[in-house]
């Protein structure tokens, strides 16, 4: 096992007894970012990676030396940082996001920014303008990592770094996660601050990062975690010491299993390793129960996202417009040289979710749409937090089964497949903490479970996902590290 | 509800201020029937009408105020940095006025 196959533990540990440095790090991360053949990259910053690494002195923080990778929608100072969409072309943020600036003063060196779908707004990774990102588990190209962290996503599982950034608004952090073997997690809503993060939709937006250890996710959302005055939403909770939580005892924890989203998928691999799971987590003590949530309501849930998410954007985004950053066109007029810019830096996507956010917000239509999918998200995530009280966690499939193939489709509307594969969402309209981890592989591909939980009950999370990734064997998985896993 | 069509959804893509091609037009007005057919469908949830409107996960309380003094400014320099078209110290458009 190469040291970047590590945990962020074992590293730091391998740091302090001399058997690495921080540069030997950096060049393997490096190397293995150039080697990446899934479109992982909007860019490699090995330049700015050295001057970091130069600039580390004496820095004794969590993260010294690890090398990292952040989404393309962090705000990182004087570095371009587009989101993946030719609208902000050129932009270069003024100042960090809050994020970049504490895993900066935790000592991590970011080494390359990951591509996306546009503007976050996708879960196929389908949209961004440097064109599809790959799976790196199937090396034929035909099956997707998910998205919108699809960069971040892909390059985890070739293990180029040990962590990395990304956003979650339906389930843009952990899709990919499951899709890709890792670990993938969403704090609660205001857990950390979202300053300097390219807003897509405030109310459901959260800041999220995958691992590839669930010790490491618990370490980060230590270093992560907290109020910022930059942020008002984020929330004053002190921050808790997250790996305390991992001792396995999940003696009398309670996991909810969703009957009605467990009904609506049709890869029998994955419920079979869910009732294994189930059956391992009863033997160490645990209690499994079996809910169902209302199939009217689950169905609602794409919809009732599309609407709010699409609504929100158009109003966030309007400023989008080539004249105060971005490529900036001529025109007779100011409107002429606005419609230029987002006509040639907008792909088709976003046009289409601006029409229906646009649509959904005028005056006539807003009781039949943009307030009635806010009233259903109330309704759901009422339905949520009864069942919540039944237990400790929802346990619940990540995906509904393996990466699909690109020409399965895009992110078209539809009237197939409401429950699966939009579930995740639910995390997302109750902001709440959810994780999700590698449960199982099927012919060579990862499949995922998911557990979320009442707000900041991230501690329990991180314990009983632990417990999880012990019972699974599926620790530090990626492309150059596969394991077949015990269920 | 306005009715949704080809010259709605045309309009609102002007007023959007991007253009879009045509076969995007007709994606876009089959994405619509769907949508519209499953809000139609959320509206006949029961109870629905019993829940106020979710703005946010949770209630957001600001309890400080801070002074009433600039704490971080940005240097004009900074500021016109990413405009493509500037003048003078000015983001400089088309005329507007006259």
């Amino acid at each position: 096992m190469d040291i970047l196959d590590l945990s962020i533990r074992e590293m730091r540990q391998a740091l302090e007894e001399g058997r690495t440095t921080p540069k030997e790090l950096l060049e393997k991360a490096l190397e293995r970012a150039k080697k990446d053949d899934c479109n992982a990259f909007e860019s490699i910053l090995e330049k700015e990676a050295y001057e970091a690494l130069e600039g580390l002195g004496k820095n004794s923080g969590p993260l010294y030396g690890i090398p990292y990778l952040t989404k393309d929608n962090f705000s990182v100072k004087g570095i371009e940082t587009v989101a993946s969409s030719n609208i902000l072309k050129g932009y270069r943020p003024l100042y960090d996001a809050t994020v970049t600036r504490k895993l900066k003063e935790a000592g991590a060196i970011l080494i390359g920014q990951t591509t996306m779908d546009e503007l976050a707004m996708g879960g196929t990774g389908m949209s961004g303008h440097l064109g599809y990102t790959y799976n790196p588990y199937d090396p034929s190209h035909k099956r997707m990592v998910g998205g919108s962290s699809s960069g971040s996503a892909a390059a985890m599982a070739e293990a180029v770094v040990p962590f990395a950034t990304g956003s979650d608004t339906g389930d843009s952090v952990r899709r990919p996660a499951s899709l890709a073997g890792l670990v993938g997690v969403k704090p609660t809503w205001g857990r950390i601050s979202r300053y300097g993060l390219f807003p897509f939709a405030p109310s459901l937006d959260h800041v999220g990062y995958f691992t590839r250890y669930v010790e490491d996710a618990a370490l980060l959302l230590g270093v992560l975690a907290g109020h910022d005055p930059h942020d008002m939403t984020s929330s004053h909770r002190p921050i808790e010491d997250y790996a305390a939580y991992l001792d396995g005892n999940i003696k009398g924890k309670t996991f909810v299993r969703i009957l009605d989203i467990e009904e609506s998928l049709s890869d029998k691999r994955l419920l079979e390793a869910l009732d294994r799971l189930s059956e391992e987590l009863i033997k160490r003590g645990a209690v499994i129960k079996k809910e169902r949530f209302g199939k009217d309501l689950l169905e609602s849930l794409y919809a009732t996202y599309i609407v709010i998410s699409c609504a929100e954007a158009t109003s966030n985004d309007a400023n989008l417009d080539g004249i105060k950053f971005g490529p900036y066109y001529e025109g007779k007029t100011y409107d002429e040289a606005m419609r230029k810019a987002r006509t040639a830096g907008f792909g088709e996507l976003i046009k289409r979710r601006f029409v229906i956010g646009s649509f959904a917000l005028m005056k006539e239509n807003q009781d039949v749409l943009f307030l009635r999918a806010q009233r259903n998200r109330a309704k759901v995530v009422a339905r949520l937090n009864e069942l919540l009280a039944l237990g400790d966690a929802l346990l619940i499939p990540a995906a509904s089964g393996v990466a699909p193939e690109f020409e399965a489709g895009g992110d078209k509307l539809s009237d197939e497949y409401l429950i699966a594969d939009n579930h995740l969402v639910l995390g997302n309209f109750g902001g709440l903490p959810s994780i999700s981890l590698p449960l199982a592989f099927e012919n060579g591909l990862p499949l995922g479970v998911s557990l979320t939980l009442a707000p900041f009950k991230e501690g329990e999370m991180f314990r009983l996902a632990s417990v999880i990734e012990d019972i699974t064997g599926l620790r530090g998985l990626s492309v150059l590290n596969r394991k077949e896993g015990n269920l | 509800m306005k009715k949704v069509d080809l010259p709605l959804l045309r309009d609102a893509s002007a007023r959007l201020l991007f253009l879009m091609k045509e076969e995007e037009y007709l994606t876009l007005l089959e994405e619509f029937k769907i949508l519209v057919k499953q809000m139609e469908k959320i509206g006949k949830i029961e109870g629905l009408e019993d829940y106020e409107p979710m703005t946010f996960p949770f209630d957001v309380a600001i309890d400080e105020l801070r002074e009433d003094e600039p704490a971080e400014v940005l240097a004009r320099e900074e500021a016109l940095e990413n405009a493509g078209s500037t003048y003078m110290g000015q983001i400089k458009i088309a005329k507007v006025v006259g």
